[in-house]
């Protein structure tokens, strides 16, 4: 099997982030800390914990040139954290929201991080060098409902946002002063701030979990109608896919190539999508297993349970027990949260880990399965 | 915008349609033809509409169809993947009938069409509240 490592570190996780050595996570335990483990000899050592929020800590990440923690929570509002003499300290980001923040990421350039909040606004925050402090600037318009995910495109400009009014969007989040420096040839040219690129309305249902492909070419992210969507050539006229498939919804996705996705989600179990050589995405399998079977022992010993009582005379004993004990559960819970542990920016992603409902963070090694998931790995 | 007027002449369309195929399902179901008369039933479902009319009639229409289903693995085998969904949603609109007879059948048909097309059907069919039946 791919895992390499699995860990329950409490009852629930949040959301996690790796140090940019990957030797040290940073994980919500589903309250109001943020507890930093570092792995030595097979054992997880709790180094510190960030004490500053009321509420839950929704999304944190942690930048890997500059090795500085951003968190947010619920309590609407958001802390950097730096390393000054072996202690974290915080600093405090005014977001200007009147409601909870779900989520976060550093720009590609980490001069920048993007804030989805469930005000239908995203806040883009950059550290103004004068003052000595974050600003926060919104981008108000266009979102109609709570904006669950931000995910930010190789260039460090283009944002995209997924939501529960079921629609992807792009924006650019230009910013003079910090992007101006950075213009090179490619990048769109001197765009507004907040302005709206391009908005996809290929959901009927909440939208999470949106990424870019290594090129920023292609974009991805699923819906709560167990689809996944990919959007090819993201711009005036972008090709987009709705793939439906078998089980129940997924919640996050993660590129691990040009033409592959992760996708994880509530049925606790990472599903590869991927796509042919005629650029048409298709479900290839989960990743612990040969390709599925349909029906049966699909099944967790609950569904069929229910589903006796649902047909009544025509129960379903047969199919019953040999149920989710054979679907390789590493995750007993929702996954929802995977993080890639290649470096950023590197084509393929040959390790990443996920972190669910269960309280567990399981470790992923795909080197081994190189042959198994195909040419498009 | 869209006159008014414009989509009772849309929702006039589909009544239309929804009539010739109740026709020619009438023949269809004559000759034995199920899995085909099931088909027909469920091509050009007024998904789109909000027109009560149209979205009952071809209810009425698939509702007959799928009282005459006794082959029902070999009716789901016969059916093309992208009518699940459609298939599943009159389904739970049986369901929520009330109507014994109904009932029974939608019954049967969900634990079959669950098995093949997943719980992510369901799934589709309870989030997806744009294209109703």
């Amino acid at each position: 099997m791919a895992v390499v490592d699995v860990h329950r570190f409490s009852e629930s996780i949040t959301c996690h982030a790796w140090s940019p050595d990957y030797s040290m996570v940073a994980l919500c335990p589903n309250n109001n800390e943020v507890h930093i483990y570092k792995s030595s000899q097979d054992q997880w050592e709790r180094l510190h914990v960030l004490q500053k929020h009321d509420q839950i800590v929704s999304g944190i990440d942690w930048s890997s040139k500059s090795n500085k923690i951003v968190t947010v929570s619920h309590d609407r509002n958001s802390y950097v954290w730096s390393l000054e003499g072996g202690e974290w300290v915080p600093t405090l980001v005014i977001l200007r929201l009147n409601r909870a923040a779900l989520c976060v990421q550093w720009s590609p350039n980490e001069n920048k991080f993007a804030v989805g909040s469930g005000a239908k606004t995203v806040c883009i925050c950059y550290y103004e060098q004068e003052n000595n402090w974050w600003v926060s600037k919104l981008i108000r318009k266009r979102h109609e409902s709570s904006v669950t995910s931000v995910a930010w495109h190789p260039n460090n400009i283009l944002l995209a946002t997924t939501s529960t009014d079921g629609k992807c969007r792009v924006f650019s989040t230009f910013i003079k002063g910090v992007d101006t420096k950075d213009s090179k040839a490619g990048s769109p040219a001197e765009t507004k701030f907040g302005e709206q690129i391009i908005q996809l309305d290929l959901s009927y249902s909440w939208a999470f979990g949106v990424k870019w492909s290594p090129s920023g070419n292609t974009l991805a992210y699923v819906g709560h109608s167990s689809m996944i969507y990919f959007v090819d050539d993201v711009g005036p006229s972008p090709l987009a896919q709705s793939v439906a498939f078998r089980d129940l919804p997924l919640r996050d996705v993660l590129f691990i190539s040009e033409k592959m996705v992760i996708g994880v989600g509530y049925d606790s179990n990472p599903m590869v999508f991927a796509a042919d050589d005629t650029g048409i995405w298709s479900f290839i399998r989960y990743i612990g297993e040969k390709k599925a079977e349909s029906s049966g022992s699909s099944y967790s010993s609950q569904f069929s349970e229910a589903f006796g009582k649902f047909y009544g005379s025509q129960s379903k004993s047969a199919t019953a027990n040999d149920a989710s004990e054979s679907r390789g559960g590493v995750h007993d819970n929702c996954i929802n949260f995977i993080v890639s542990l290649s470096k950023a920016g590197s084509p393929k992603v040959m390790r990443f880990s996920t972190s669910g409902l269960d309280g567990k963070i399981a470790i992923w090694d795909l080197e081994n399965m190189q042959e198994e998931l195909g040419h498009q790995f | 915008m869209a006159g008014a007027a414009e989509f009772v002449e849309a929702d006039n369309a589909i009544m239309a349609e929804i009539e010739t195929k109740s026709q020619k399902i009438e023949s269809l179901l004559k000759h034995y033809k199920h899995i085909e008369a099931l088909k027909t039933a469920l091509e050009g479902s007024p998904l789109k509409t909000n027109d009560e009319r149209c979205k009952s009639a071809n209810w009425t229409v698939v509702h007959r169809v799928i009282m005459t289903i006794k082959d029902i693995d070999g009716m789901l085998n016969a059916l093309d993947a992208e009518y699940y969904d459609t298939l599943m949603k009159y389904l739970y609109k049986g369901l929520s009938t009330g109507d014994e007879p109904t009932c029974e059948q939608c019954l049967e048909i969900h634990e079959k069409l669950t098995e093949r097309a997943g719980l992510g059907c369901i799934l589709r069919c309870l989030t997806d509240t744009t294209n109703t039946v």
